[in-house]
């Protein structure tokens, strides 16, 4: 039978929440005010309920789902920065958390007291740190630049000393959050070995990330959370494309479970929904085809000179793309009611990936946010026209009449240069 | 790593319950920390003297600047009886042992909050933040003894053996300034007055205890509530076995012992139930 390493218990977490003050009620005295606001029952939230499952020795465990699922309060549960409110978590042997790189770092101190210090702080021992000294550094790639103040080094540098500190951990039990997205690419090639190796070396590994495609190619198994409680468990792939399944277009009857920013409720945004030519709904988008967005509103009242945009962001949350119907000529006055506003693309130049998408409404003049859905739906792109890069742009070819060697009068640059050789 | 085939701890995480078990289990969570504790200490007085000029001697300047204050008002303006003691020599006497206590305490008091973008990422023994203040402020009060040395030999006070004393006192005045500093700092996470109110507070603490008047001067009937704080008893004490060579006064500084262990076991016990929670608070 299995070692099982890591093992949650049943896990609730619940998190008390002062309610919004009541403007009405308040009184006009400040101190009296926050007295009440002292005296006032705070609501409970539960980040966790009945949270139950295990790992085993060598395993790697991917846990995805929606901002507020639950995913970092397990994080924050397993790195105890956090106590549960019930139920019981057992780690065997020792763990440390890949979260945060340059956690304690001093900046008037040099990078060698640094790694002492992050290192003390992420739990080594001093005599462990020495020992490891050489290969930290060897690792950061700052070899001459360690005895010097981590306040004049490049942010480069500083994530790359620390990750490499956190890496060095040599831990039974490995945590990993959003951290494969520090540095440049060749570092985060040499990251995502280091964590490779660390799996070919028998480490257990628990990994919270939004990147699926990341969770996939380094987890065996994977959980979905959803509002604090496992909805699905099992093989990555599978998994993975029941969370696309549950999360890929967006309708308001399931409301998103942050809703940051804004939000006058002036217009709602019902829907937004992704088709392909047809104009059926679609699971997953070709790089190069066409797509559609269709995002359903609901106005309470008149808006003059609203704009309607959509953001496509990658997994490391960073803004990809935008849809806008900002423009000079033509301006959107919305009338009480509903209605959509269809976007089309007749070839997506976005990459292959899972995308996050928010959907917003502004009103131009005066400028003023009216709706943010932040992260409300989700976009699969598959390979289809396979082009290298960071997108594909629309293009097209033909072949121009070449110029026939030793011809007497060669048109243009390139015929010259041909020409000469 | 060479030691591969170490043995593996399973640790349990519940929810927080009171227990000696548990007690005894978060102090062998910081003696596994102690290296952390000895490098973030090291740390604190490095950083604070690092970019200053003067360096290692505000260590020295604060409580000498403050003597001379005091020497002047009390000593040449205002006539305090110092016991038959030099003024100067009388109050460094009391203002070493205070502003130890008083340097712990502030920084102390704020050291949970002003880490709280550690504190919501890595977990390590909280108490080890507090507790690092402590330690650069015994730091800063052997550096500000060496000008006390020069002092009494500038004043020809001899000492005798009873200024062996000052060693438990000093011990004394640590455990106090550590149970302080875990009751105030926890405190301050939920409740951020206390930072606010820290300069005042101090200011009244200080004039509570036998730092610029003697405790001669203090009314008989009002002793026994005087001496309840363990402040009075340790200054004295640390004043009596310095510079007028008799033993302390084992009354007081009794009872500032048993006090201070009390209160070290009471706000070590709140500090690890505030430590529970503290990232969903701070």
């Amino acid at each position: 039978m299995a070692i099982i390493d890591l093992k949650f218990d049943h896990v609730s977490k619940r998190y008390k929440v002062r309610a919004e003050r009541d403007e009405s009620a308040a009184s006009g005295n400040p101190i009296l005010r926050k007295l009440q606001s002292l005296a006032r029952r705070s609501q409970d939230f539960w980040a966790l309920r009945d949270v139950t499952f295990e790992v085993e020795r060598s395993e790697a465990l991917g846990i995805i789902g929606h901002n507020g699922a639950g995913k970092s309060t397990i994080l924050k549960l397993l790195s105890n920065i956090t106590t549960p409110t019930s139920g019981e978590i057992a780690i065997n042997g020792r763990l440390s958390a890949l979260i945060e790189v340059g956690s304690g770092f001093h900046p008037e101190l040099t990078g060698r007291e640094n790694v002492y210090l992050s290192g003390s702080i992420l739990g080594m021992r001093r005599r462990e740190i020495t020992e490891k000294l050489d290969q930290i550094v060897e690792f950061a790639g700052i070899k001459q630049f360690i005895d010097v103040p981590v306040k004049r080094y490049s942010s480069g540098m500083y994530v790359r000393l620390g990750f490499s500190i956190a890496a060095h951990l040599d831990p039974d039990v490995l945590l990993l959050d959003e951290v494969l997205a520090v540095g440049d690419a060749a570092f985060q090639a040499k990251c995502l070995q280091r964590i490779t190796d660390l799996k070919h070396g028998g480490k257990t590994i628990v990994f919270v990330s939004h990147d699926l495609g990341a969770v996939e190619r380094l987890c065996d198994r994977v959980l979905l959370m959803q509002r604090g409680e496992v909805v699905a468990s099992g093989p990555a792939r599978e998994v993975i494309a029941e969370y696309q399944r549950l999360a890929g277009s967006f309708t308001a009857s399931q409301p998103p479970p942050v809703q940051a920013g804004i939000n006058t409720r002036r217009v709602e945004i019902r829907s937004v929904t992704f088709r392909d030519s047809l104009g059926q709904d679609a699971p997953a988008f070709k790089t190069g085809g066409p797509l559609s967005v269709a995002v359903e509103y609901f106005a309470h009242e008149r808006v003059e000179d609203a704009v309607f945009e959509v953001f496509f962001y990658a997994g490391d949350d960073e803004l990809h793309c935008q849809l806008t119907t900002e423009s000079a000529e033509r301006r959107i006055d919305v009338e009480p009611g509903g209605g959509v506003v269809e976007f089309s693309c007749p070839e997506l130049g976005l990459q292959p990936g899972i995308y996050h998408v928010d959907a917003t409404v502004v009103q131009r003049e005066p400028l003023e946010g009216i709706e943010w859905q932040y992260h409300c739906a989700m976009m699969r792109v598959d390979p289809g026209r396979i082009v290298r890069g960071n997108f594909y742009m629309p293009h097209e070819w033909a072949i121009k009449k070449e110029p026939v060697a030793g011809d007497a009068a060669p048109e243009g640059a390139l015929g010259q240069i041909v020409s000469k050789i | 790593m060479p030691d591969a085939s170490r043995e593996r701890r399973v640790t349990l995480i519940r929810p927080p319950a009171l227990s000696l078990g548990g007690v005894l289990r978060d102090f062998a969570k910081l003696s596994h920390y102690r290296d952390l504790l000895y490098t973030l200490s090291v740390h604190r007085v490095k950083v604070r003297y690092k970019q200053s000029v003067l360096g290692v001697a505000w260590a020295v300047l604060q409580p000498l600047s403050l003597m001379l204050i005091y020497t002047l008002i009390f000593s040449y303006i205002a006539r305090m009886p110092s016991d038959g003691i030099p003024y100067a020599v009388f109050a460094y006497s009391a203002l070493l042992p205070w502003t130890y206590f008083s340097t712990a305490l502030v920084n102390s008091t704020n050291g949970l909050v002003s880490h709280a973008d550690l504190v919501t990422k890595v977990y390590f023994p909280r108490e080890i933040l507090p507790v690092t203040y402590v330690i650069a402020a015994l730091f800063d009060f052997l550096v500000a003894s060496i000008v006390f040395a020069g002092l009494l030999i500038y004043y020809n006070v001899q000492l005798t053996w009873v200024a062996l004393y000052s060693f438990p006192i000093i011990l004394v005045l640590t455990f106090f300034a550590t149970a302080m500093s875990l009751l105030f700092s926890a405190t301050q996470v939920r409740f951020r007055d206390i930072g606010v109110a820290m300069p005042l507070l101090m200011q009244l603490w200080m004039f509570a205890s036998p730092v610029v008047y003697p405790l001669s001067a203090v009314p008989k009937w009002l002793r026994p509530f005087y001496m309840l704080n363990p402040m009075a008893g340790i200054i004295e004490s640390f004043r009596r076995v310095m510079l007028q060579r008799e033993p302390p006064d084992f009354t007081s500084l009794g009872v500032a012992l048993i006090l201070s262990l009390v209160l070290l076991a009471v706000s070590y016990i709140y500090f690890k139930r505030v430590e529970a929670t503290i990232a969903d608070v701070i």
